[in-house]
């Protein structure tokens, strides 16, 4: 009875029937108490949102697979000391988990604040697996990844093949049909992907499964249609570990089903290369070894289908489940066909088959591995340098991807953010635009396509936007914060406010919400509390520049100038390229009557973004202050043929040119400025100044007389 | 400033009202660094009701004529509107018939800035405090009463459901003398 229930569990795991899963697990317990049906009740209840009920149950395991998921439970329960003290608390020196331990070990130091500790544990979660990006992710984002040459470079290709070659043994599907198989692994895929969202968890599995085997394989093999299990006795199941390592491939059986081993049993979480159709089997390593393939290519948020349409006989639609980065490229599901050096598709020629694996042969797992990595290295090259805001040199590295890798929703998203960071608004709108048709159920990244519409004052827009955010999903914290920017692009700030606060509510490790926030209070003209709320974003990430931009903005506002200095500086240290941030880092100079340094700084400005106009406007101003009224004139001149739309500019240069006792241009300028409908405040000004040129005139005049 | 209801110039009369409060962009609700008090009120019916966004619930007076609404800030602040909503339908005699708002640094030296008579107003009614000249679009003060001087159908007691002042938004960006106008200006300003 018990493989009988503990098959059964499986399956309804992966078709998301959790309740039943959880129900059969009861009973499984209640009869054959062990660890690994613990481990089994607990990854039950964590797929079912129940991670209180896992922390409980697992408390005091000690065996590696239960301690990851305890250490799980806990950091989704937010208790990181637990889950710090669950994964290191080992007789044996090492993290259990591999991989996917490092990584979570690196979230909780990094959550916890111990930054130097999360850099090391992420990488050596990247040099365990090289495929884990969200590590590599973390790191850019922490400002210290290093090169992606270097990361996803031969060490990495070793490490790959290592742990990939001597496994393989390619698994075709014989007769059963493509559609067949392609649904059941598609369904199989998807509830992989929805069991595991959470990295390692595969990894946690595969062991769960690895002990599983030990459990008599009383092989249901009426299971499937498939009468796969034959082959499987091939299976080295458990004992493989990392044996399995010096087990060379078996022979390649054409037309013949094969049981695929699973290479992994190392501790890494590495993805199986292959995508082996997804009979269920009774053998529980084999299950595991698909399901963990499955959720790994989960976790890397590849979209669940890749079958091509354009599938014929030979190509195996999920060959390319290597878990690329991210998104799963349609490419490589296509071109799996043609190419047969992709990501070891097969390269046999089964004919009738569905050749679902990668190729055994170790030359095209090669060239797979190195295929692969070119990719990582693109990617990971212009990750990190948007992270250093290198955001030109980004693009252009962006650009050197295939055309289907480029328009997958997360390379898209990173192109927009780079055009966001250069203020290129329109071009990083029509990015977001472009991205949001295609894939309008991708909320992330949506938070900055509402501030790009902010910026462009597109508030019909803002609005549809934030409306449809919202009905696809209440719950994520982009949609309000979309909706935030609507109101706060409305002036009505205090229902922005509570916007962004919902926002932070659904995830308070949100820190564009909190900066948000802070905004919103700074237009408030509630400064402390604005100040609490950029502090409370930079707890979260001290390189999330706007939100030293605001503290500096807000010092400004409170003209604690010093002060606002001191955060300029630190968000210049952050993005050197911001022109924003040295125009308001010059005017704070300015303003504690630094003045060469201000107009050095307005230089650099200038610099820095030639089509940034405050800059020049700002420097024109400084220099009008400090009486040099020809280099104003000189810069706003220019400035105005650049923009002449902007009565601010022409209302300076009248004030100049009246200093200057230019009449004449004076009061011209002034008239361009009332025409060009500045704000009731202005044009009171004007008017009063321009009142108070032609006093003088019509003195003269009436002298004359 | 406001712009629906319907004002003749000469005699300040206003009739009418909107079901909505309808303003410039550039106007900013300054009540809320303000002290409010009152001439007079009924238990139940105090100067909260004043300023709760709830048009119905209401101030109601309790005292001789006029009836006073005070409005005292911290600094001297900018002012160009003041918005009440006032119901002849519901109120009838209780509403309010002449309105005189005065100016000052304190209780001892208001001067009138503007009087509206207002004819079976239903809804918001704005008054602007701007004089002709441009510049003296805005009031420069310290304090704002507003004083009912008489009620519709000579009643004695005044009902105000709601009541808003206004003034310019200040600039956001701080230490400039003029305001971004244009889109790319605006865009550039800031970070978000």
């Amino acid at each position: 009875m018990e493989s009988l229930l503990v098959n059964s569990v499986e399956k309804n795991l992966t078709q998301f029937m959790f309740s039943n899963a959880i129900f059969l697990c009861e009973r499984l317990l209640a009869d054959f108490p062990s660890e690994v049906n613990l481990q089994l009740l607990a990854r039950c209840y964590l797929s079912n949102g129940q991670p209180y009920s896992a922390y409980y149950i697992l408390k005091g395991s000690k065996t590696p697979q239960s301690r990851y998921l305890f250490a799980l439970s806990c950091f989704k329960l937010d208790l990181l000391g637990e889950a710090e003290a669950a994964l290191l608390s080992t007789v044996e020196q090492q993290i259990p988990g591999g991989a996917a331990g490092h990584y979570l070990l690196g979230l909780i130091y990094r959550y916890a604040g111990r930054k130097n500790s999360s850099v090391e544990q992420f990488r050596i979660a990247l040099s365990c697996d090289p495929l884990c990006w969200e590590a590599y992710a973390q790191l850019c984002s922490l400002g210290v990844a290093e090169e992606a040459s270097t990361v996803f470079g031969n060490v990495a290709a070793q490490r790959l093949q290592k742990t990939h070659v001597p496994q393989r043994i390619n698994f075709s599907e014989g007769e059963t049909k493509d559609q067949l198989i392609d649904s059941d692994k598609a369904s199989k895929d998807i509830s992989v992907w929805q069991t595991e969202h959470v990295p390692g968890e595969n990894q946690q599995d595969l062991k769960v499964k690895q002990l599983g085997a030990e459990i008599p394989p009383d092989t249901d093999n009426q299971r499937n249609a498939s009468s796969h299990t034959n082959g499987w006795d091939l299976n080295t199941p458990s004992p493989v570990l990392p044996q399995v390592l010096d087990v060379p491939p078996p022979m390649l059986y054409k037309n013949m089903r094969r049981p695929e081993v699973e290479g992994l049993m190392s501790v890494h979480g590495e993805p199986r290369k292959k995508f082996v159709c997804e009979e269920e089997s009774s053998e529980a390593p084999e299950e595991s070894r698909r399901r963990r393939s499955a959720r790994i290519a989960a976790k890397r948020k590849i979209p669940m289908f890749h079958h091509s349409p354009s599938e014929s006989n030979g190509v195996p639609s999920l060959s390319s489940m290597i878990g690329k980065c991210r998104i799963q490229s349609s490419k490589e599901a296509t071109t799996s066909g043609q190419s047969i050096n992709d990501t070891g598709s097969s390269v046999d020629d089964e004919q009738n088959s569905n050749p679902r694996g990668s190729s055994l042969d170790p030359f095209s797992l090669m060239s797979g591995i190195s295929e692969m990595l070119n990719l990582l290295k693109i990617l990971g090259d212009g990750h990190r340098s948007l992270h250093m805001y290198n955001c030109q040199e980004a693009l252009l590295i962006y650009q050197k991807l295939s055309e289907k890798q480029y328009n997958t929703h997360w390379v898209l998203m990173q192109v927009g953010k780079a055009y966001v960071e250069l203020q290129d608004y329109f071009s990083a709108d029509s990015v977001f635009t472009l991205a949001h048709q295609k894939y309008p159920y991708a909320l992330e990244g949506m938070d900055t396509y509402s501030t790009v519409l902010y910026h462009l004052k597109e508030e019909m827009r803002l609005g549809y936007l934030a409306q449809e955010l919202i009905a696809i999903d209440r719950l994520s914290p982009e949609s309000w914060c979309a909706s935030g920017n609507y109101y706060s692009l409305r002036k009505d700030h205090e229902a922005a406010l509570k916007m962004f606060r919902r926002a932070i509510q659904l995830n308070e490790r949100f820190t564009y919400a909190h900066t948000l926030c802070g905004h919103e209070l700074a237009a408030l003209e509630d400064f402390e509390d604005a100040e609490r709320c950029y502090r409370k974003a930079l707890s979260i990430d001290t390189r999330h520049y706007n939100a030293w931009y605001g503290l500096g903005m807000t010092y400004i506002h409170q003209e604690k100038f010093e002060f606002a200095q001191h955060q300029f500086q630190l968000a210049l240290q952050i993005n050197p390229r911001s022109s924003v941030i040295m125009c308001y880092f010059g005017i704070a100079l300015h303003e504690s009557k630094r003045n060469d340094e201000a107009l050095k700084m307005m230089e650099k400005a200038i610099v820095a973004d030639a089509r940034n106009p405050i800059s020049k406007y700002f420097k024109a101003n400084i220099l009008a202050n400090l009486g040099d009224y020809h280099k104003a004139l000189k810069v706003l001149e220019e400035l105005k043929d650049s923009a002449p739309q902007e009565s601010s500019v022409h209302a300076l240069l009248g004030k100049i040119y009246k200093q200057v006792k230019l009449y004449d241009k004076a009061v011209l300028n002034f008239g361009i400025a009332l025409d060009l409908n500045p704000s009731t405040s202005d044009a009171v000004k004007i008017k009063a100044c321009m009142e108070r040129l032609i006093v003088p005139d019509e003195l003269e005049t009436e002298e004359d007389l | 400033m406001a712009t629906e209801s319907s004002e003749s110039e000469e005699e300040g009369k206003i009739s009418g009202g909107n079901e909505k409060l309808i303003l410039d962009d550039d106007l900013r609700e300054m009540g809320k660094n303000a002290a409010w008090s009152v001439s007079s009120c009924k238990p139940g019916n105090g100067v909260n009701t004043l300023r709760d966004d709830n048009l119905e619930t209401y101030w109601q007076s309790d005292g001789l004529q006029p009836h006073l609404i005070n409005i005292q800030f911290q600094k001297k602040v900018r002012l160009q509107l003041v918005a009440l909503y006032v119901d002849f339908k519901l109120d009838e005699s209780y509403t309010p018939s002449k309105i005189s708002v005065r100016a000052g640094d304190g209780f001892h030296n208001l001067k009138e800035v503007k009087s509206v008579e207002l004819v079976k107003p239903s809804g918001w009614v704005s008054v602007s405090l701007s004089g002709t000249d441009p510049r003296e679009t805005f009031v420069n003060t310290f304090m704002l009463q507003i004083a009912m001087l008489s009620n519709h159908l000579n009643g004695r007691d005044t009902h105000i459901r709601q009541i808003k002042v206004y003034g310019p938004r200040p600039n956001p960006i701080p230490r400039q003398p003029f305001q971004f106008t244009s889109t790319e200006f605006l865009a550039y300003s800031t970070l978000r």
